[in-house]
């Protein structure tokens, strides 16, 4: 390329014009666009409509695999428009689709038309970690012995890091039981006053599993997830039940395969 | 020895590990693998008894933006990772303003957008290491301001970068019903050596309107197999590939396709050998 080419030279035109077409294929004003289109016999609208069909045909295809039961519980049609809406605001920022929808979930929660549906959100969150327990590789577990040779006096400072495919998730409703009874297909009755669940969810034996955990292992190895050194899980912990035995969370935590790697905070930091 | 390939599509993972039917290939969307995912581990089992091809759907080297260098970057690792036989794009955009719009959108042929093109195929190639194969679209719509056959363009592209050309022949017969122009006219304007790959697909007519749409959700059509043999007979025995991506079948039904893609092959051998 010769020197003296220009990047923003020779773009100017062709930015405005795949602007105006980005715009309108994520929902906006297609007449925008109909001038800079050769008819060929048809609407240029209808032209561009078959890009902009088929962009929320695959994408919504994507995310309904991803939250099959939220799908289910609003039916089909609404999911469309809701899908539709959280396209438009929500464009992939990420080229692979896998990573598509993570946001879904906060979308959904405030988005007026589900506000008679207040566990939706949740159910939104429990599906996406379990998309994300069947999709993402899970690492080599640190090896039990691992932590043999750091001081005592250095292991609360102990930060771990977690399998990428684990999850851990609190909802004040009882959102595996909505999601297990919309796996049937004669929804049986889920009791919605029965409480909210702490669970980890994860893949264990090539499939996708879940457990509800006691408050106090939740607070921990939730604690841990989000990066907070040891002592200071273990005082969530202890917080939530004071009967958490630290030393036997930390083992099983570790016994599980859930730890991968793990750093230690400088001293004085 | 098959040149014929399969697009590898997760419902028929498990088939084709369990069957190793004999293909030449396997091709994959490159984007489905950058995550480290569980689908990528499967891949590498059936590396080892493939050589898989690397298409990308998601460079958007036709976009008037930078390149998006983490995107880049992820594409290099899975082609370091996987050591693919071909690595290919298209002649398209499909991100603006930071949102990937999951398309394949046309370009306006013209000098100005010729030169970004191609610099974006020189700035990939030498970011990915490797040469590039650029795929022809399926096209809905043209712009008034395009001033190039798209014939003309792709094969200038490749005169410029270096890069190899993907003949996708049903694009090329959606695109020539759509738009009323000869298909053979079409691929004898592109260079025949640097044509890399044959893309081989299904397509169906819109519901409303005198357009076809390329879906890849069902059997390669006649025509577009008869233009795939007078390929054969211009290009010569190139790597081919089935695609099948939407209404998918069992694996059988791609085989089925694959062998007959094949025979034509064999037919093609035979007539130039006697």
């Amino acid at each position: 390329m010769p020197k003296s080419w220009s990047m923003s030279a020779v773009t100017s035109t062709l930015l405005e014009l795949q602007t105006r077409i980005g715009r309108a294929v994520l929902g906006g004003d297609i007449a925008e666009i109909a001038d800079a289109i050769e008819g060929d016999g048809l609407d240029p609208a209808a032209r561009l409509g078959i890009y902009r069909n088929h962009a929320f045909a695959t994408l919504g295809a994507a995310l309904e695999a991803t939250f099959p039961v939220v799908c289910r519980l609003v039916d089909e049609r609404f999911f469309a428009y809701a899908v539709h809406e959280y396209l438009r605001e929500h464009p992939p920022r990420s080229r692979c689709l896998v990573e598509y929808g993570a946001d879904f979930p906060d979308f959904l929660a405030g988005f007026q038309p589900c506000k008679d549906l207040p566990y939706l959100a949740d159910v939104a969150r429990f599906e996406w970690a379990l998309h994300i327990a069947a999709t993402i590789r899970e690492a080599p577990s640190l090896q039990m012995d691992a932590l043999a040779a750091i001081p005592a006096e250095r292991a609360g400072y102990i930060g771990f890091r977690l399998q990428p495919s684990v999850s851990y998730f609190a909802s004040s409703w009882p959102i595996d039981a909505i999601w297990q009874a919309n796996q049937e297909g004669e929804v049986p009755p889920v009791d919605l006053a029965s409480g909210g669940t702490s669970l980890e969810i994860r893949r264990a034996d090539e499939a996708v599993a879940w457990r509800r955990l006691d408050s106090g292992t939740f607070a921990f190895r939730m604690a841990l997830a989000g990066g907070v050194v040891l002592a200071a899980a273990i005082a969530n912990a202890t917080q939530r039940d004071p009967e958490f035995d630290a030393s036997v969370g930390l083992q099983r935590m570790l016994a599980g395969g859930l730890a991968v790697d793990f750093s230690i905070l400088p001293e004085g930091a | 020895m098959t040149r014929v390939g399969i697009g590898l599509r997760s419902p028929h993972v498990t088939a084709i590990a369990a069957v190793r039917p004999p293909l030449g290939f396997l091709e994959v969307h490159a984007e489905n693998y950058m995550a480290e995912t569980t689908a990528l581990d499967r891949l590498l089992e059936l590396r080892r008894d493939y050589p898989v091809s690397l298409h990308g759907v998601a460079l958007s080297l036709g976009g008037a933006e930078e390149l998006e260098r983490g995107h880049l970057g992820r594409f290099k690792a899975l082609i370091e990772c996987l050591e693919p036989m071909l690595v290919s794009e298209h002649l398209a955009w499909s991100a603006i303003g930071g949102a990937y719009l999951n398309d394949l959108l046309p370009l306006p042929y013209t000098e100005e957008s010729l030169d970004l093109f191609c610099h974006h195929v020189e700035e990939a190639q030498d970011a990915l290491g490797r040469r590039l194969l650029i795929e022809n679209p399926a096209s809905y719509l043209r712009y008034r301001h395009s001033s190039t056959p798209e014939a003309e363009f792709l094969a200038e592209i490749a005169r410029r970068t270096g890069c190899g050309i993907l003949f996708d022949v049903n694009n090329i017969y959606v695109s020539a019903r759509n738009f009323g122009f000869d298909p053979l006219g079409y691929l004898d304007t592109l260079p025949a050596e640097m044509i890399g790959e044959i893309h081989l697909a299904g397509h169906r007519a819109a519901q409303d309107v005198d357009i076809l749409i390329d879906d890849h959700g069902s059997r390669v059509a006649e025509p577009v197999w008869e233009l795939y043999a007078e390929a054969l007979r211009r290009l010569g025995p190139v790597p081919a590939l089935i695609e099948w991506d939407t209404n998918l079948p069992a694996l059988e039904g791609l085989l089925d396709e694959a062998r007959h893609a094949q025979e034509l092959v064999n037919v093609r051998c035979h007539l130039d050998a006697a």
